[in-house]
This record gives structure tokens, sequence and C-alpha cells, in this order.
């Protein structure tokens, strides 16, 4: 990209910069502080004692372990599932032709013509007739439908990118087709759809309003915990160590996906 | 975390290539139901799940269980919406929110896209980095974030407080709480989908401009706004489609009352345990987002070909 705005001091840059490392970069980093101090006193600005007493008291807490398991697995339940559905099916869109090929592709947008919450409701009332309000089930359903659009039209995206000529190469030379998918399709198409994996992953571990309106109070994952602990806890520290390790995931995620993001191609992926 | 980002798109077209490799004519007619038979699942899922109860949703607002179990058609449910005076404000706050957080999110987010699109410097590359951020941020933490700096003696009370200033009057649970949260959370696409816009300028297109002696203000308003019309709308739409029926900020950050639409309908649904009505809520929401819904897939649909 050429730059036409020459100045030998990028003076906007700065104030920008500026701006959006105390909009962005600075509550997170008081939270990050409140998680490793004993004591802080209003109207000190510094806290009064550094410490990991909070650590230890939130670890030793109960309801964190057993939140922590059930996001876990949750999230590992819904992204295998959702990877046994969804990857033969991307494999289909990508390399088989099937009446009704285009429209049944599409119809994996159609959630997303309607406020989330709003659909949410709907589920919800169909799941109270068939008793999976506040069960593990009814959660893993409706985040696996949330899980349904990207893990199929990334994988598709990475068949179609798969050469085809390396896979008529190895069936010419005798090649089986599961040899050939094992050997051929899947190490060349296997880094885009472990980033669909990852995406999965994450997105169904932070997920919260489905969590929320359907899972509440029997299934308690780790956002709402956080949720009751914003709302309940007096004491600071235990939301913002909580904080800290529930950002853990992103934080994974924030080290795979920095490059995919701030490539071109996945602003347009959302219509940009 | 709930949007999917598409990598760019194959230069095959399937359809040959899929002609070219079954050579045996028998196979196709099996290939063709294999075909179905793989995507039979996600289908079934989305049909189920999705299609279904935005279809049933309307005839569910509308049905109304007697003292006796027996079930009639009836308006009852939008007639008690738009009379009641609590429903209506909830449904004003929300309109509110989205209007002030997607005019919030154009005045941030054009001019640093701009800036993006025009600067290639590391101070730009610093730049993107902080306002993709967000995106890595789930919306509890935010949440959890801005109670600690902007709530009652927060960091910004502590730091006035420092400097022998009065204290803030906190956004904490009024309506300005889940606007800041959903404007921090909303960045990210909103940049992306801008800059991505941006692309579509060519530099010899404003040079050109330059060169017969138009002004920035002039380039601005001739050259660049009328090239991202659609990008400007798609951000928007996405915007509206998440920020009018947010769950999670505006329960944490906002008032008990008025509450907007997300909060409200959750509460309608299990508090009240009163699910007609919350379907109503949610067909309400319904109306007045589908238009930036349409607009929103129609133009994802555009960028991709199956």
């Amino acid at each position: 990209m050429a730059t036409l705005v020459s100045r030998r001091i990028d003076w906007t840059g700065i104030v920008f910069a500026v701006l959006l490392t105390i909009a962005i970069i600075g509550p997170l980093l008081v939270v990050g502080i409140w998680a490793f101090t004993n004591v802080w006193r209003f109207p000190s600005i510094i806290p009064q004692e550094f410490g990991l007493r909070w650590w230890s008291a939130t670890l030793a807490r109960a309801d964190v372990w057993s939140s922590i398991s059930m996001s876990l697995t949750l999230a590992s339940v819904v992204t295998l599932l959702s990877a046994i559905i969804c990857l033969p099916a991307a494999y289909a869109f990508a390399r088989l032709d099937f009446p009704g090929r285009d429209i049944l592709f599409f119809s994996f947008l159609a959630g997303h013509a309607f406020p989330k919450f709003g659909l949410l409701v709907a589920i919800a009332a169909i799941f109270l007739q068939l008793n999976l309000i506040g069960t593990f089930w009814g959660v893993v359903l409706i985040q696996l439908v949330g899980t349904l659009l990207f893990m199929i039209w990334i994988p598709v995206a990475a068949f179609q990118a798969v050469d085809r000529r390396m896979e008529e190469a190895a069936r010419d030379v005798g090649a089986g087709p599961f040899r050939v998918f094992w050997s051929i399709t899947l190490p060349q198409a296997g880094p885009t759809i472990a980033a669909a994996l990852l995406l999965s992953f994450v997105g169904t571990f932070y997920e919260t309003e489905g969590a929320w309106l359907i899972g509440a109070p029997q299934v308690r994952t780790l956002p709402v915990l956080m949720i009751s602990f914003i709302n309940n806890q007096p004491v600071i520290q235990f939301g913002a160590v909580l904080s800290v390790l529930l950002w853990i995931p992103s934080f994974i995620a924030l080290l795979f996906a920095r490059r995919v993001v701030n490539s071109g191609s996945f602003a347009r992926g959302f219509g940009g | 975390m709930r949007r999917e980002p598409r990598p760019k798109r194959s230069q095959y077209s399937m359809t040959e290539h899929t002609a070219a490799t079954v050579s045996v004519a028998g196979t196709r007619r099996g290939r063709k139901y294999a075909g179905l038979f793989l995507v039979a699942i996600p289908v079934f899922l989305v049909a189920w799940m999705v299609i279904w109860p935005i279809l049933t949703a309307i005839p569910r607002s509308l049905m109304q269980v007697g003292t006796d179990g027996s079930t009639s058609f009836s308006f009852a449910n939008y007639q008690f919406f738009f009379s009641d005076r609590y429903s209506l404000n909830n449904l004003t706050v929300t309109l509110w929110t989205t209007m002030v957080c997607a005019a919030l999110l154009l005045v941030i987010c054009l001019p640093l896209a701009l800036y993006l699109r025009f600067t290639s410097n590391r101070i730009a590359a610093f730049v993107q980095s902080l306002a993709i951020f967000p995106m890595f941020v789930p919306s509890i933490i935010l949440s959890y974030a801005f109670i600690r700096v902007l709530g009652p003696n927060g960091t910004v009370d502590l730091l006035l407080n420092g400097v022998g200033l009065p204290r803030i009057r906190s956004p904490y649970l009024t309506p300005w709480g889940p606007v800041i949260g959903l404007v921090w959370d909303n960045i990210p696409l909103t940049v992306l989908i801008l800059v991505s816009g941006l692309g579509a300028v060519s530099n010899a297109t404003i040079e050109a401009a330059r060169d017969v002696g138009a002004r920035r203000l002039a380039i601005l308003w001739h050259i660049i706004l009328p090239r991202i019309t659609n990008s400007i709308l798609v951000a928007i739409s996405f915007g509206v489609l998440g920020i009018f029926s947010s769950f999670t900020l505006p329960y944490v950050l906002g008032p008990a009352a008025p509450e907007m639409m997300g909060p409200f309908m959750q509460r309608t649904f299990r508090d009240l345990q009163n699910p007609p009505m919350a379907i109503t809520q949610a067909v309400i929401t319904f109306a007045f987002c589908i238009v930036f819904g349409l607009f929103y897939i129609r133009s994802v649909a555009k960028n991709r070909t199956p």
C-alpha cells in the first residue's frame, strides 16, 4: 500500500495509538493488577500489597473447579461432535455434486439474518417442550448449532484449495480413495481445518447467552460463574483472578489467529 | 467469537472437476446421494433448530392457552406489549442504544479505517493490532474490566481523587453502560469491514482528484464515501444485528429498568416463565432487524460462491 499521507511524524497515528492504548489496554491492565493484589483500598492509587493470596483462595473454591471442568467438557464435546458431522459435510460441499447443493450450502447463513438472542428464545421454546431446558445436552445442542456455519464454510474453502492435480497424480499411481484423502488432501487442508476447530472450541468456551438461557442454573460454565461473581461477589479479587483464568483460551487463539484476522479475506467473510 | 471468517475463494470450479474425476457413469448416481447423505445431519440441525423455530415463532406468539388447557389464536400478546408502558420503555431503550452505538461506531471507526488504509508504517501496524484486540477479549471479561475502571471507586475515580477532582457520575447501571461496552466490543469487526471496503478505493483515483486540486474533505466526500457506502451499510447491519438483541453486556452493565430486549426476553422466559410472551418479544426484535439481517446475509453470500 502506497503512503498517500506522507509526513515526518505520524501525529494522527500517535494520537490513535495513545487513545486506543488507554481505552483498550488500560481496562484490561487494571484487571490484571487486581488479580495480583492482596490489599487495595480506596483512595490509594497503587495497591497497598501485591501478592498471590487470592489465587489460592479462588483455586480452592469448588464452584470454580466444577465450572472449569464443565466449560472444558462442553467445549470439547461440542467441537468433537461438530467436527464429526461438519467435516464430511464440508468435503461433500467442496467435492461432490448433489441436488440442492447451493441452497443447502447457503442455508447455514439463515440464522445470521436474525438477532441472535431472539433466535435463542425461539429455540428455547422448542427445548421447553422437549424437556431440554437445564440439561447438559440442551446446551450442547444450542452451542453445536452455533458452530455449524464456520465449521462448514471454512473447511469447504480448505478442501477447495487443495491441489487437485496432486490427488489425481496419486490416484494414477494406484492410491485408493482413502489413501489419497489421508496422504494428500488432509495434510494440505489440515492447517485451515485446525484453525476452524480452534475457533469452534474457543467460541463454545465463551458462549454465554445460550448457556445462560438454556443451561442455568444446573449447567454452570465459567462465563456463567463469572456473571454471578460480578453480580453477587463482594470480594473484587475473585472476579479478577477468574478473568485472568478465563482469558487463557482467548490468548491461545490470539497467538494462532492474528495472521488470519489481519488478512483481508477475513473481513470479506463478514460481507465487508 | 460467534462470527465466521472465510478464507479465499478457490479458482477451481468443482462441478467441472467432479465430472472429470467421476469416470464411471454408474457411480455418478451413487455420488449424488452420497453427497446428500454426508450433509444430512448439519442440514437437519439447521432446519430443526434455526428454520423451524423462526417459522413457528409467529404462530407460537399468537397462541393463547386457556385455563382449561385449550389453545386459541389471538393478538393478545402483541396488544399487551404495545400497550404496556414497561415493555415499550424497554423497546425504546433498545432502539436508543442501537442507534447511539451505531453512530458512535461510525464516528470512531471511520477515521480509524481511513488512517489504516492510507498509512503503512509501524505506528499504523500497532494501531491496527490495538483496534482488533477486543475481538480476543470475551465480553464477560470486558464487563468486569468496565466496572473496575468506570464503576464506583474504580480507577477513574481513584485518579480523579488523586488530583483532587470530584468523582464521575458512573455510567455503570445506566443506559450508557451497555453503550460503552457494546461499542468497545464491536470496534474490531467494524474497522475490519471498513478497511476491507476502503481497499476498493484506488490510490490512482485519489491522486487524480488531488492533481486537479481537490481538497482532502472534498476527496473524502466525493471520491471515498460513495465507493464505500456498501461497506458502511454492511458494518452498520452487522452491528445492529449484534447490538439489538445483545444479552451479556446489557444484563451486567445496564440498569434493571428499563432493560434492553435481550435481558427482557431472558427474564420473561426464565423468571416470569411466560414463553409465549418471550417469543412475542423475539418476533418484535426480528421485525425491527429483518431489513438489516437480509441485507447482511445478502452481502456475505455475494462474496462467496459455493
